[in-house]
């Protein structure tokens, strides 16, 4: 019985990338993302991330939810969304055979580092979700603030007010006593 | 005689430790707020112009508070302490002392406006902004202040009282105040659109707005703001005119019938 499970396990381990392949070849939808080198800005920036659908099979297809999906590849993490696209998903009710259909999204770059993008589209009634390439795109740090600047004036200003405040007393106490 | 009774004021009003003490609070004040403003990693996202415009409400604000507790109690005290009597048993007349306490409490609004120039002029480097942003605010923030001192000031004479003319003055601030930081979907029900058409602190603020960040820098693009501040501060003149008349009326020492 337990040569019968393991020999089980081990098919299943061998036809399992075999599987993925197929999915993935087979698939029905193609994604080209049109803007990869405008991706790069500076934080604070607001880019359009272009990108069409096409349905490459022969028949329509129903019920498509797409969405980004962003990781920090400095950090190794995902990023929420939340505060870098007002878009959360795009909801395609059809798409006819060989019809393309644009995808945009406006993302707001909160951060600088680096980061990876793809889009994922999951069609309703299939296993596997379809994928876009990777966009690989840097957001540099924002530069047009001055926060070196404010800080004299942040620390000097009150210090200054201070000063005058202690000299008038000063004067003032010195003219009582004469 | 105006002098020397705005000379007199000043001195009691800037001349000591204590009596300075609130503009040090306001220069911390703006110092945290530039400083949070300019270096905080998620504020710091905002567009340039966006933190100028924060900054400029928070010194209209700090301004407007100030001036309106200064006002309060600067003609009520003459009746608190019973030194009214006395000064008008010298040659001065409610003219002279209006005017020379409207020059008082002018003069912390330029001691506020002071402070807050090098800020104004550091958070706007790196934009054309500075010097449209130093003139609007100083040309703003004086017609809503002159407006409110006379509103004021008309009511301390009905009132003769610090706290009463305190309270119903930072109630009328407020009243003008909460309405100015509305939403713009608040702001388009009807009542709302008119009463932010004669709110004088709405008007400074989205005239500044319309300076700061939509680059709207001349007077002419912001008459609309400007005439009905204008016309605040001709009422608060009116107001402050009945209010002569209805305190030559009743007397130094109140009439009691």
């Amino acid at each position: 019985m337990k040569k019968i499970h393991k020999i089980l396990i081990l098919v299943s381990i061998l036809f399992l990338p075999i599987t993925f392949a197929e999915a993935s070849t087979n698939s029905p939808l193609s994604f080209n993302i049109l803007s990869p080198s405008s991706l790069s800005g500076t934080a604070g920036d607001f880019v359009t991330v272009q990108s069409q659908i096409t349905n490459t099979g022969t028949t329509s297809l129903s019920e498509i939810t797409s969405y980004l999906s962003l990781v920090d590849t400095e950090n190794k993490l995902p990023v929420d969304l939340e505060d870098w696209s007002a878009e959360k998903g795009l909801f395609i009710g059809t798409i006819e055979p060989k019809q393309t259909l644009p995808l945009n999204w406006k993302i707001h770059f909160v951060k600088a580092g680096k980061y990876s993008l793809i889009v994922v589209a999951e069609i309703a009634g299939k296993n596997y979700p379809q994928t876009s390439t990777i966009v690989n795109f840097s957001v540099g740090p924002k530069q047009n603030l001055n926060p070196g600047k404010v800080l004299p004036v942040a620390l000097f200003t009150p210090i200054v007010i201070l000063f005058v405040m202690v000299l008038l007393t000063y004067k003032r106490n010195s003219k009582l006593s004469e | 005689m105006i002098k020397q009774i705005w000379l007199k004021e000043i001195k009691s009003e800037l001349y000591t430790w204590k009596s300075t003490v609130w503009l040090l609070v306001t220069s911390l004040l703006f110092s945290f707020t530039s400083y949070l403003l300019l270096t905080n990693k998620e504020l710091s996202l905002l567009d340039q112009t966006e933190l100028l415009w924060i900054l400029s409400e928070i010194i209209i604000g700090v301004a407007l508070l100030i001036i309106t507790i200064d006002a309060s109690s600067i003609i009520n005290s003459e009746f608190e302490k019973e030194t009214a009597e006395t000064l008008f048993l010298s040659p001065m007349t409610i003219k002279d002392l209006i005017l020379g306490k409207l020059l008082a409490s002018l003069s912390l609004w330029v001691a506020i406006f002071a402070v807050a120039a090098p800020y104004i002029i550091v958070a706007s480097s790196g934009t054309d902004l500075a010097l449209p942003f130093l003139f609007f605010v100083a040309l703003l923030g004086t017609l809503g202040i002159v407006g409110f001192i006379g509103i004021i000031f008309a009511i301390s004479l009905v009132y003769r009282s610090v706290k009463n003319t305190l309270t119903t003055s930072l109630i009328l601030l407020l009243v003008f105040s909460v309405p100015a930081f509305f939403s713009s979907t608040l702001k388009n029900n009807p009542v709302a659109a008119w009463f932010s058409i004669i709110d004088p602190i709405d008007n400074i603020f989205s005239s500044l707005d319309n300076i700061l960040v939509d680059y709207h820098t001349s007077i002419l693009q912001n008459l609309n703001f400007i005439i009905p501040l204008s016309i605040f501060c001709a009422i608060g003149f009116i107001s402050l005119w009945i209010a002569v008349k209805y305190f030559k009326k009743q007397g130094v020492i109140r009439s009691t019938q």
